[in-house]
């Protein structure tokens, strides 16, 4: 157990040191300083200006190598400030990244958390009810529905409901948002239909074949047998073994909760952190987006473990080792 | 069962009846708020700093100027702000020249508990002198990073007063760890910037530079207290000063969530408000003669006190389409025309009926700016080095480049075609003057290019078309398609214009360089003095030698000389003269072809009075008027539920799940 985890992190190092390298070079190819220097300052600025920004934030130091000091490069100071988690100031505008991150994260959760729970409670409800009646008209009609629901893109979905909801019959806000909760209701309805919307079909289709396989089984079989209910069936035995395949598709997607959606985001006026992603590429802000890819990255390693966990504790027959 | 439906049922329509589409739902109806939107989010609000239009569209109200453009007039005209008056050159013995700045009586600070620091027990204190010698030396100081220093260094002392304070704070640490004011004073401030009295500041600048006067209108000079600079320094859970401003300005700043939303309320104490009177403090009475017309001097509005609004409100929308949605229901008071809905809102070039219906009307406004395609001029094939052959293949160039057809094809017919540098509303644009080589005149071209040695675009030395690159800093595809425009007009001449599309960087590069042959650009004034526009082509600015936004590259003696006794003159007939001798040799030489100035159309509502179109961007918002009792009605108006789609999308949801609940019911059977 503990050398699985072990072996677990040091993978989980090596990928964020990979990421953190790549994310360097990449960002440098695309963009110099004088550029990030000259996104900041405005156009208009004169050498002599940039020249000055670039002092003033690090990046007048040679890139990969310094022959007087080793340590005093852009890079070095790139693994410095990652690695302790002491992010620094954004380049667009001078302000602490990480005060700003926490205060996206918010907005983003207020959203995403409604949208996840609603998301899984109607997704496996669904899936169950479409199972239960398989090859009969539901489960066809749903099938269809489901296909149709996945082939739109969530941008249609978008224009779809903002007009439907929002132009027609004005239920809620265009778009919009407010710290109060009872007037962040009214803005956060729309972008969660959506979302439900736009993830419903793939999983209630993901969702009915794990059903739909649990339950031609021989416990199941047995189960009804005995004489069981089909609804109990479905509810206690099949739903329970099917939880593995689910799990590992659910938790994966949690630690991602924090991180928005850069679509909604922007189109329903959320200042999370999706939104706050998008303005630091329009900014060519490398201090930021860094911070954002880094952390990215640690979630995706977070919920890797976090799944594997799941694992052991929805079936006792898997262990690590 | 059917009961306990019934009653979910009923529950859901009170809530759905409950709900609606305004976004404002604590907003009090009655106040004049004026409700706008914004894109990006501001970089900063640090007046020394700030350089884009959002951050000065927050800055402009909540800082003053120390003068201020005139409202109505054009020319752009320049009037007191917080000087008494307009600070006049007096040349020195030493040919230096100093400026005196005599700020206005009882100017006061908004409220702040920074002030605490200075003043136990008071929150506010008067403006000083000293504070705008504070803003200068802010300019002055590295650390800062004012976009605007290399302009002010013209300043005597301002450069010294910089490396000083640099060397200083890498010896001293104890130096470094000094409050940020008496850093300034220990180096003995800047030279050229001396507080004469409380209210009196002399400026003296080593050369003369009668522009110094626009950049008194921009918030770069706005006094600051130093109190604040100190105080918000983002310790101990205090903002930033570039988050926190704390001016003089007819509006304060009452919430910044930079991501989302703004927003400004009338201040009771701006000076205006205790001194009416002054200037930029009530509603002009003068304007224009078309003015009247336009109903810019509507009696209701001339000689009222400013500011209008109680408040104004900055929403965050970073898409067009649910912006201008919410502007269509009545959110929004003012907006710009999407792409995709021009053709429903605009049917040539006025207000469709449609719309007009609605009592919204559109604005128009030039911008004071110039966009043109560009030559290297130190290039041997299309530059100077090629002399007349070059001066020839220029014009020919320029005389196939049709503005009119580009704007309709790419711009929906927006902008005025460009004859000079100079757009309207800049002393010395001349609307009757037309550019011999701005017509199209392809007989007219094809014989120059002939001339030039290149008969029907083909190239002797090689026998085929000739070769030229057009260097540009964009590959989407619509920006391509707008470069292509051009290549397809001259290939009508027989040329072979490659398009060598890089990305913005590499092309900054190449520019830097000078490793381009033609280049498409675009110029937005500071400052509405044609200075601004035509040292664009001053040798002195060359972008290969010095840097500077000469990008053509273009040297001239005697345009250089023209343009040194240009910029040093007053507003006079003899400056409109020397002007017009510089635009001749831009017209013969041609090293642009001027493409044409930017046309803004925005609408606004009913309940907007009239907004004078601005050009460029100082803060207008002081002048602005609302009727929130027309907008309360025609929200209301506006925003009647359209019920049919959502009863006919029940319907479909029944026809589906209806077949369900057969099948339901034979299973369970």
């Amino acid at each position: 157990m503990l050398a699985y985890l072990a072996r677990r992190l040091a993978w989980g190092v090596v990928t964020v040191i990979g990421v953190l390298l790549f994310l360097f070079v990449l960002f440098f190819t695309l963009a110099t300083p004088d550029d990030i220097a000259r996104k900041a300052v405005g156009e208009k600025a004169p050498q002599a200006v940039l020249d000055q920004w670039k002092l003033n934030h690090g990046y007048d130091k040679p890139r990969f190598w310094n022959p007087e000091s080793p340590g005093d490069t852009m890079l070095a100071e790139h693994f410095r400030r990652m690695l302790t988690f002491d992010f620094g100031n954004s380049d667009a505008d001078d302000t602490p990244i990480g005060a700003r991150l926490r205060s996206g994260a918010g907005p983003s959760l207020a959203f995403t958390l409604p949208l996840f729970v609603a998301g899984l409670a109607l997704g496996i409800s669904l899936s169950l009810f479409v199972a239960f009646f398989r090859d009969t008209y539901i489960d066809r009609m749903g099938t269809v529905l489901a296909v149709l629901a996945m082939s739109v893109s969530m941008l249609l979905y978008i224009i779809g409901v903002q007009f439907l909801l929002g132009k027609l019959l004005r239920w809620f806000p265009i778009s919009g948002f407010d710290y109060s909760p009872d007037v962040m209701i009214r803005f956060l309805a729309m972008p969660v239909i959506v979302g439900l919307l736009a993830g419903i079909g793939g999983d209630l289709r993901f969702f009915r074949t794990v059903f739909v396989e649990e339950s031609g089984r021989d416990y199941v079989r047995t189960a009804r047998a005995k004489g069981c209910g089909e609804g109990r069936i479905m509810g206690r035995h099949v739903l329970r073994n099917s939880l593995i395949p689910i799990l590992t598709n659910v938790v994966m997607a949690i630690p991602f909760l924090f991180t928005g959606s850069l679509l909604l985001e922007s189109f329903f006026g959320i200042p999370g952190l999706g939104s706050i992603t998008v303005d630091a590429v329009n900014a060519n802000d490398f201090a930021t987006l860094r911070v954002v890819v880094y952390i990215d990255s640690l979630l995706f390693i977070a919920g890797q473990i976090a799944t594997d966990f799941s694992y052991t504790l929805a079936d006792p027959r898997v262990r690590f080792g | 069962m059917k009961r306990r439906l019934g009653a979910v049922a009923f529950a859901a329509a009170l809530a759905l009846s409950a709900c609606s589409n305004d976004p404002y739902p604590d907003a009090d109806d009655s106040r004049a708020i004026f409700y706008t939107v914004f894109d990006d989010p501001p970089k900063t609000l640090d007046p020394q700093v700030a350089y884009s239009v959002i951050d000065h569209s927050v800055i402009g109200n909540v800082y003053d100027t120390l003068l201020q453009y005139h409202y109505l007039k054009r020319p752009y005209t320049l009037m007191p702000g917080l000087l008494e008056e307009i600070p006049r050159a007096e040349p020195q013995p030493d040919g230096r020249v100093a400026y005196t700045l005599r700020l206005r009586r009882d100017l006061r600070f908004h409220e702040d508990p920074c002030f605490e620091r200075s003043s136990p027990g008071s929150r506010t204190r008067d403006v000083t002198a000293a504070d705008v010698a504070f803003a200068f030396a802010r300019i002055g100081d590295p650390a800062v990073d004012s976009p605007v220093l290399e302009t002010l260094v013209k300043i005597s002392g301002m450069r010294e007063f910089g490396e000083n304070l640099t060397k200083r704070r890498k010896e001293d640490a104890s130096f470094a760890a000094l409050r940020i004011d008496r850093q300034y004073a220990e180096i003995g401030g800047i030279a050229g910037v001396r507080v004469a009295s409380p209210r009196e500041l002399v400026l003296v600048l080593d050369e003369p530079y009668p522009q110094i006067r626009f950049w008194l209108a921009m918030p770069f000079t706005s006094p600051v207290p130093w109190e604040a600079v100190a105080w918000y320094d983002g310790h101990e859970g205090r903002e930033l000063f570039a988050e926190h401003p704390v001016g003089t300005g007819p509006f304060r700043l009452t919430r910044y969530e930079k991501r989302s939303r703004i927003v400004m309320e009338r201040e009771p104490s701006w000076y205006g408000a205790r001194d009416p009177g002054a200037p930029g403090t009530v509603y002009p009475t003068d304007g224009e003669p078309s003015d009247v017309a336009d109903g810019y001097l509507d009696p209701a509005r001339v000689g009222k006190p400013l500011p209008f609004l109680e408040r104004i409100e900055f929403r965050r929308e970073k898409e067009d389409i649910p912006a201008f949605t919410k502007f269509l229901q009545g959110y929004y008071d003012l907006s710009g025309i999407p792409q995709e809905s021009f053709d429903r809102m605009v049917h040539e070039g006025a207000l469709s009926p449609e719309m007009s219906a609605q009592g919204m009307r559109l604005a128009k406004a030039v911008g004071a700016d110039i966009y043109y395609i560009g030559f290297n001029m130190d290039d041997p094939t299309v530059g100077a080095p090629a002399g007349e052959r070059g001066r020839k293949l220029r014009q020919a160039m320029s005389l196939v480049a049709d503005t009119v057809e580009f704007e309709r094809l790419f711009t929906n017919g927006r902008g005025i075609p460009a004859q000079s540098p100079l757009p309207p509303g800049i002393f010395g644009y001349d609307p009757d003057y037309r550019n011999p080589y701005r017509k199209v005149d392809p007989t007219r071209a094809a014989q120059l290019l002939a001339e030039a040695g290149y008969p029907g675009g083909i190239d002797p030395s090689t026998g085929q078309a000739l070769r030229l690159s057009f260097d540009t800093p964009a590959t989407d595809t619509r920006s391509l398609l707008t470069f292509q425009f051009w290549v397809g007009e001259w290939r009508r001449l027989g040329l072979d214009v490659q398009i060598a599309a890089t990305s913005y960087n590499q092309f900054q590069d190449k520019v830097r360089r000078g490793a381009f042959q033609i280049f498409q650009y675009g110029w937005v004034a500071d400052y509405p003095d044609p200075e601004n526009f035509l040292f664009l082509l001053w040798s002195g600015m060359a972008r290969t030698k010095n840097g500077g936004p000469n990008t053509a590259n273009y040297q001239d003696p005697r345009y250089d000389a023209l343009f040194e006794q240009m910029k040093a003159r007053d507003d006079d007939p003899e400056r409109l003269r020397l002007i017009g001798e510089m635009r001749a040799i831009l017209e013969r030489d041609c090293p642009w072809i001027p493409l044409f100035h930017r046309e803004g159309f925005a609408l606004y509502q009913a309940w907007v009075a009239p907004p004078k179109p601005v050009g460029m961007a100082f803060a207008v918002d002081k002048y602005r008027q609302v009727d929130p009792t027309l907008r309360t009605e025609l929200r209301a108006a506006w925003n009647q539920p359209i019920r049919w789609p959502a009863y006919a999308l029940a319907i479909a949801t029944v026809a589906v799940v209806l077949p369900g609940i057969a099948t339901w019911r034979r299973e369970r059977a």
